[in-house]
């Protein structure tokens, strides 16, 4: 198959479109995989036996196409703490302001108190034990999606996979290239979570030139939820887009229906870069909790993990009982064309068809 | 310099020691890690002098290098040291 549509992503995956789901939500990876495209799963919070259950449901529905697993490998580690260490570290004042939000905005107790015994950090002996799931299953594709995955580049290419990295500055991407990388994703500043500080339309032609001559191949990521996106993305340089905000409201989603009716009605200024949520910085969707701690009255944001736990139970208890006025989620700026719950097939459908509809008038031009 | 590094308690240690090509050379660190509990991650930027210790985790090895003496470090960072993965390392003075 030819086309502007088909790259050197298409190649390495057998894959019609080069368009990537990076989704938390299994439905979603199987149906843009047999609509065409690549799913890559996260599964950073879920444990090994959980990943192999995962990988097992989705391989018994894509009859044979690749997919992927994305974990979070931790880049830097200061000293643990236990719980009760931590807990005594947030001073009496933010608890005080925490408790005023929830009265103010009468949010309710979550149904279950939030496991902070899971809080501590993320240790390499867990990182480590859901790598082995990824390697004894042979799944196509692992995705870093923070750290860098140069240490595992050899075991994985040796049993036939595939390795991505996401960066999010351009030195980044120069290590994983030179290391061998198999594919770049450029993450630029639009895009939902822990994104960087570049820009998209500014990392993506930047790793595509650090990457050329290489057999390391660039995808787009940030912001990118249309088909001029993924047009302009093929433009600059990139083999493909990475795709998160798109898939939320998916038909297939299971993300809860009023938070996915708050993600539609959400426009790109709704989303908040903030560390007022887990203490680092990263692009959620704006809510109440937004708002009061940028108010003069906020104290100061705690340093992780402190200021996540702190936020747990005002988030727990607004997905709890449903209060669209009060929940939030990682979303990128692209959010404002997410606008209607469409299933993942015309999802890519319409970004495909949208694609050409650009590379056809510049042809005619 | 003196070392940071307090004596490996984790089983998941495969080796550690002091690499002396490593010992005083600055570096930056690209930082961060899962949000434990969540589906979030987050990104933090480190600054400083590698202490030449390491640690190894895993077959592949996974190496990790301490790095004390931080002139760049997140706000409220309340450590005097962090161990940076390798492959997310920046030597300064090359």
């Amino acid at each position: 198959m030819s086309g502007p549509l088909h790259t050197q992503l298409c190649d390495k995956l057998g894959i019609e479109y080069p368009v990537v789901a990076f989704t938390h939500c299994k439905d979603v990876a199987v149906a843009v995989i047999n609509a065409g495209g690549f799913a890559v799963l996260g599964e950073a919070m879920h444990t090994p036996d959980q990943i192999a259950a995962d990988i097992k449901w989705i391989r018994d529905r894509i009859g044979g196409k690749p997919f992927g697993i994305d974990l979070v490998l931790p880049a830097s580690v200061p000293e643990e703490k236990t719980v009760e260490e931590l807990l005594a570290m947030i001073p009496r004042t933010h608890w005080d302001f925490e408790q005023k939000i929830k009265d103010k905005y009468e949010v309710p107790a979550p149904k279950e108190v939030p496991n902070l015994h899971q809080w501590g950090g993320l240790d390499h002996k867990r990182a480590l034990a859901q790598l082995d799931v990824v390697f004894d299953e042979r799944v196509p594709v692992f995705a870093s999606g923070l750290g860098s995955p140069q240490f595992l580049l050899d075991r994985a290419h040796q049993l036939g996979m595939q390795v991505w990295g996401l960066v999010g500055k351009p030195r980044q991407a120069k290590k994983q290239v030179d290391a061998g990388t198999d594919v770049i994703i450029a993450q630029g500043y639009d895009a939902a979570g822990h994104t960087g500080n570049i820009g998209t339309f500014s990392i993506v032609p930047q790793v595509v030139d650090i990457a050329r001559g290489s057999k390391t191949a660039v995808i787009a990521a940030g912001g990118v939820t249309t088909g001029r996106h993924l047009a302009a993305a093929l433009a600059l340089g990139a083999a493909g887009v990475w795709t998160g905000s798109l898939w939320l409201a998916s038909r297939e989603s299971d993300v809860n229906l009023q938070l996915k009716e708050r993600l539609i009605e959400c426009e790109t200024d709704d989303t908040m870069y903030s560390n007022c949520i887990s203490g680092y910085t990263m692009r959620t969707t704006r809510c109440p909790w937004h708002d009061e701690w940028n108010s003069d009255a906020a104290p100061e944001v705690l340093k992780p993990p402190l200021q996540m736990m702190l936020s747990a139970n005002y988030i727990q208890g607004s997905l709890d009982y449903q209060r669209k006025d009060l929940m939030t989620e990682a979303a990128g700026q692209g959010i404002h064309y997410v606008t209607e719950m469409k299933p993942a097939r015309q999802i890519i459908s319409d970004l495909v068809d949208e694609a050409f509809d650009v590379f056809d008038r510049f042809a005619a031009d | 310099m003196s070392s940071t590094a307090s004596q490996p308690t984790d089983a998941g240690i495969s080796g550690f020691g002091v690499d002396p090509a490593m010992k005083g050379r600055r570096a930056e660190c690209d930082g961060g890690q899962h949000i434990a509990g969540t589906k979030l991650s987050g990104r933090q930027d480190f600054a400083g002098t590698l202490t030449g210790d390491y640690r190894d985790y895993g077959p592949y090895p996974w190496r990790w290098y301490l790095m004390a003496e931080l002139t760049v470090k997140p706000a409220g960072y309340q450590f005097e040291a962090v161990w940076c993965d390798s492959g997310s390392l920046v030597l300064s003075d090359e």
